[in-house]
């Protein structure tokens, strides 16, 4: 079974991106290593390859130049079958575009994850429901919730899994400060106690966490 | 759905005439070829085709040693025997009332077991006086209801013709003889004056030379004369049988090619209607592809994403298949009644073949599409 303890970036460059000069960034053709337990903040204007650095790392895009590595493996090289384990043990991820199953409810969503990885109980994922003020939500379909609402039920849910790091492209983008904060206070009790890396990205609004590092894309 | 529904009903269809077609073909061909139905192991007697071409040419028109043994080694053929002609003049007569009548003949062998009467008197040791004789029954009726009436002679049984000795004057080689010659018996499988091939060999030696010999004419013993491969070994050779023992062959091999096209024509459609259900799952992933990229995303693996679709397909394919064994069950009720009134052994067969046949397509087709089915969705990342 794969552990994910590092991350590495080694001289990544998204295809799109080939050929272009003087890219100056914290991330894109550099060394750069993301490691459990620590948070990073990655800061990006709109179009700098954000979403397409999650997309590479969680392993559904490979138009990318250079090397990722999970612990020295080079992803690339791993299995249908080794993702499948990856994505259900090691590497949570909060879309940007959240993929949640509209004609399913709320519930529904977060159950459908956890009876994946069975690492939560229904008791703990309707206490979360309810710290982000959702909980009236739990049996309304997905597809007629606000953005806002769905982003806290894909945060739920990336939270049902036993993972060596969370990513998270634009959390808060739609939430207000107040459900933002509540958001960070669980984060940071889940770096607490069970030691995850976290990543976060932003385009203006960010989670508010203390980062152990920022970096510009 | 609509396009499930189509595969289902052209599937059926599809099934259902391939293994009606073996069922039908199972059930019909014992009537021609089984052991114990009206036609049995069997004598052919076998020539070659006179043609106006070959008499003019003086072809002979008789068997190679080679073509005898390429008849021998035939899978049909059981036993080869020879027709031996005579190698001399021979001209039988009958003496009676001091007036002496006789008519030139001929004489041929066969080796005895090919005899099928079965007379003590079948024998001929050197040096015999009288010498056993079998003509075709056909010759007795011939005399009988032909000649005797129109010239108002009276009719001879079995029994009296056997007690009139003939004279058989035999020359050749520079010698003359006469021997005494009695019928025996009378053949309805052999359509030629037999005597014994003993006799026959020692008359050859003494009266004809001893000059090599090839047969014109071949007496087969066969398993099945209603195999085809016998009719269509004569026809390809140009062999010609003395009577209708190989039509059953022809009827048997029209009914192997008939069941031929029926069963290739629901072959294909069998595999239309595949192509069918395949594509319609095609399209149903194709309408889901987001939501299994989403599970596949969220740590589903591809094998569970796509069970419950290979479930759909396995089981339409094997409520086809059932569906199908169903009605094949009412048809071959319908057409057994009809058929049992046409023979009256009672052959019941039974449905294994046709239903292995719709399970080994059931099979072949279920894991090809299980297989289809996974590759499309790991396509799908």
């Amino acid at each position: 079974m794969l552990k994910v303890d590092r991350i590495e970036l080694d001289n990544l460059l998204p295809g799109v991106f080939s050929g272009r000069e003087h890219i100056v960034s914290d991330v894109w053709c550099r060394k750069q290593v993301f490691e459990k337990g620590k948070s990073y903040l990655i800061e990006a204007a709109s179009g700098t390859g954000k979403s397409s650095l999650c997309s590479f790392i969680y392993g559904y895009r490979k138009d990318y130049e250079g090397v990722i590595r999970f612990d020295g493996t080079d992803i690339r090289k791993m299995s249908g079958n080794e993702w499948t384990d990856v994505r259900k043990r090691n590497l949570g991820m909060m879309f940007q575009e959240l993929r949640l199953f509209p004609e399913l409810t709320a519930g529904e969503n977060v159950i459908l994850k956890n009876n994946l990885t069975h690492f939560r109980d229904e008791e703990q994922i309707r206490k979360w429901f309810s710290m982000l003020g959702i909980d009236d939500k739990w049996a309304e379909p997905v597809g007629k919730m606000s953005f806002g609402q769905q982003q806290r039920v894909a945060f739920v849910r990336m939270l049902c899994q036993p993972s060596d790091f969370l990513f998270m492209d634009e959390p808060v983008s739609h939430l207000d400060d107040a459900n933002g904060n509540v958001m960070a206070k669980i984060l940071e009790g889940e770096i607490r106690e069970r030691g995850v890396g976290v990543i976060v990205t932003s385009i203006g609004r960010r989670l508010n966490i203390n980062y152990n590092v920022e970096m510009k894309l | 759905m609509a396009q499930l529904a189509g595969f289902f009903i052209a599937n059926l269809c599809g099934m259902v005439i391939v293994m009606l077609g073996i069922q039908f073909y199972n059930d019909v061909l014992p009537v021609f070829t089984q052991e114990d139905s009206f036609i049995k192991k069997d004598y052919i007697v076998v020539t070659k085709k006179v043609s106006t071409l070959g008499s003019i040419a003086g072809k002979s028109g008789t068997f190679s040693s080679y073509e005898v043994d390429d008849l021998k080694s035939q899978p049909f053929t059981v036993e080869v025997g020879a027709f031996q002609p005579a190698q001399f003049k021979v001209s039988a007569g009958i003496s009676f009332g001091g007036m002496d009548l006789s008519t030139a003949m001929f004489l041929e062998s066969v080796p005895d077991n090919f005899v099928d009467v079965k007379a003590d008197a079948w024998r001929y040791t050197e040096g015999q006086k009288e010498i056993p004789i079998i003509i075709p029954r056909n010759y007795l009726n011939l005399y009988n209801f032909g000649f005797a009436r129109s010239r108002n002679l009276p009719q001879l049984s079995e029994g009296m013709v056997g007690l009139v000795s003939l004279n058989l004057y035999l020359s050749g080689n520079g010698m003359r003889d006469v021997k005494k010659g009695r019928i025996v018996g009378f053949s309805n499988r052999l359509n030629t004056i037999l005597v014994p091939e003993a006799f026959m060999r020692s008359a050859n030696a003494s009266y004809g030379g001893n000059k090599a010999w090839e047969p014109s004419r071949l007496i087969i013993e066969v398993d099945n004369p209603a195999d085809e491969r016998i009719a269509e070994y004569f026809s390809d050779n140009g062999y010609e049988t003395e009577d209708n023992k190989l039509d059953a062959g022809k009827i048997t091999w029209f009914l192997k090619l008939a069941v031929g096209v029926v069963m290739t024509v629901g072959l294909v459609i069998s595999l239309l209607s595949f192509y069918i259900l395949l594509l319609s799952i095609y399209l149903l992933l194709q309408k889901n592809t987001d939501k299994l990229e989403n599970l596949i995303l969220m740590g589903y693996s591809t094998q569970s994403v796509a069970k419950p679709y290979q479930i759909l397909t396995v089981v339409m394919n094997f409520s086809v298949l059932l569906l199908s064994v169903i009605v094949l069950l009412f048809v071959r009720e319908i057409y057994m009644d009809a058929l049992s009134d046409i023979i009256s052994a009672e052959s019941e067969g039974n449905m294994m073949c046709a239903c292995f046949c719709g399970v080994l397509l059931f099979v072949l087709v279920s894991v090809y599409n299980v297989i289809a089915i996974r590759k499309k969705i790991n396509s799908i990342m």
